[in-house]
């Protein structure tokens, strides 16, 4: 069974104007895939339809089997906590501290403090941001920001994490430096979903890419290369 | 509960001058909510005082003893509808010519004692009985004349349900107003928090999560907002009551007939102000952060 399944979506924004036309796909558990495609192609509409912000107009979207369609509010929460995600943008609050920013993730989650205090560290040793940890966003290189912003997607150890253009706000060495942190993550198992445009790390990883234009799915080859 | 109330302090003290402007705002606000209701409920009593003096004289003839007008006096004095009957004899009524004409001597000349009737002064409790009580009075035996001015008291019942209508409507007004100005005051709040809402529920925060929090902020504000303004309304009515003005109670439009001490009222206006405090701040946080709710 497949982690996550696709089958024949539809997203119009608009009527008549599809973003998503017809797409279909699996990602299998432990999997590393690339979602390419010119920018407006429909990759971030596809992690949004997967972290529940958006709804499709036709076809199905399944997470470990079951429809996310199905998913209500009350249980979206759970849902997200299952799917870590990471925002080109960062989406950091420069009020709080790196710690706090981590933090964030488990006290929507109503951890303790202790559970809090253990995990914080972990994750943030893990994307090598320890010696960070109470500094402020404003304080940090643009590859430390989207550090951060991983940090607190694996705070929750999520089988799944969804990378949207995380590369697309930092310069070549911060952005190999991500990349290699997702390898990281994935080798431990979790699953990586990652949308870019970036040819040079999509065809340096070799790993499956799914290509998005104008909303369709024009390939989805292992190891395939990306020329936009 | 504990949790809620130190997330509140720690955001009070990170968030000081929007607090401070919420705070202040919604103090404005229920200031002028409490003053408006207290000048409608003065205005009331104003003209429920005037009501009352609205009289009728009803002038007896010269020659009815006195012991029938006593009669008189004490069959009216038992009418329902009468709050007060005033006696003037004959010799009052000279003494009350004189007193006014005492700059024409010729005048008071002409005048001889018992010339003029002995009278009643009644005045109703209503005013709109006061033409019905006329017509009785004026076929009582031995009542030589029933005099009221008609217009005068037309007047004052059309100003007094004015008064009545327009301050409930006013007052009904005033608390929408104030309901909107407490969900913009709030909105302000919730909105600069915009980016944290938005991360927390993409990183998987329930609606109470995220909710508790501000509906706590909310009704802090308004409970804070209205206790500052409650307070300052009941100094107002205490010091107005210090200096004897509505001494005699005050009286509400929809209450009519009963007379409430200043400051009994002024601590019922503290308890509506501090209530709709914690109301328009529960209500107000609930619609202002829906938008933040959606998935």
């Amino acid at each position: 069974m497949a982690q996550i399944s696709f089958i024949n979506v539809i997203k119009e924004y608009e009527a008549g104007f599809k973003v998503l036309d017809d797409v279909s796909f699996d990602i299998d558990q432990g999997e590393f895939v690339f979602i390419v495609g010119p920018s407006g192609a429909g990759k971030s509409t596809i992690v949004r339809l997967l972290t529940k912000e958006e709804q499709p107009n036709s076809g199905d979207i399944l997470f470990n089997g079951e429809s996310i369609l199905n998913v209500d509010n009350t249980t979206v929460p759970e849902l997200r906590r299952k799917i870590g995600v990471v925002f080109q943008d960062f989406k950091l609050l420069d009020s709080k501290n790196v710690f706090e920013n981590v933090a964030i993730a488990l006290e929507v989650a109503e951890a303790s403090e202790e559970e809090i205090k253990s995990i914080v560290p972990n994750v943030l040793s893990m994307v090598n941001l320890t010696d960070k940890m109470f500094k402020y966003p404003k304080q940090l290189s643009g590859g430390e920001k989207q550090r951060v912003s991983i940090a607190r997607a694996l705070a929750h150890e999520p089988d799944v994490l969804i990378a949207d253009e995380p590369t697309g706000m930092i310069d070549p060495d911060s952005a190999d430096d991500v990349v290699a942190i997702l390898e990281k993550i994935n080798s431990l198992g979790t699953t990586i979903v990652m949308a870019t445009h970036d040819q040079a790390i999509v065809n340096k990883l070799k790993k499956r890419v799914i290509r998005i234009e104008e909303g369709k799915l024009v390939s989805d080859k292992v190891g395939g290369k990306y020329r936009g | 509960m504990a949790k809620e109330w130190s997330n509140l302090i720690q955001n009070l003290k990170r968030e000081k001058l929007m607090s401070l402007s919420n705070i202040t705002v919604m103090t404005i606000t229920f200031l002028l909510l409490g003053i408006f209701i207290n000048v409608i409920v003065f205005s009331q009593t104003a003209l429920k005082y005037l009501e009352q003096q609205a009289q009728i004289t009803v002038f007896f003839k010269l020659d009815l003893p006195e012991e029938n007008i006593q009669s008189i006096r004490a069959n009216i004095a038992k009418d329902s509808r009468v709050s007060n009957v005033s006696y003037i004899s004959k010799e009052d009524a000279i003494n009350i010519f004189k007193e006014l004409n005492k700059d024409q001597p010729v005048l008071l000349e002409s005048i001889t004692p018992g010339i003029l009737p002995a009278s009643l002064e009644v005045s109703a409790k209503n005013i709109s009985d006061l033409k019905a009580m006329s017509a009785e009075y004026s076929k009582i035996d031995g009542v030589g004349e029933v005099r009221f001015f008609e217009d005068v008291i037309s007047r004052f019942k059309l100003w007094s349900t004015v008064v009545y209508l327009v301050g409930f409507l006013f007052v009904v007004a005033f608390f929408v107003i104030s309901y909107s100005v407490v969900i913009a005051a709030l909105r302000t709040t919730i909105n600069s928090k915009g980016m944290e809402l938005e991360i927390m529920k993409l990183v998987g925060a329930s609606d109470s999560y995220v909710k508790t929090p501000l509906i706590y902020q909310g009704v802090f504000f308004g409970v804070i907002s209205a206790t500052i303004s409650a307070l300052i309304i009941l100094i107002m009515d205490i010091l107005l009551y210090s200096f004897g003005i509505f001494k005699q109670g005050v009286t509400l439009g929809f209450l009519p007939g009963i007379m409430i001490n200043l400051i009994v009222f002024a601590a019922i206006l503290v308890v509506i102000l501090i209530a709709s405090g914690f109301l328009l701040g529960y209500f107000g946080s609930n619609s202002a952060i829906k938008k933040y709710l959606k998935y």
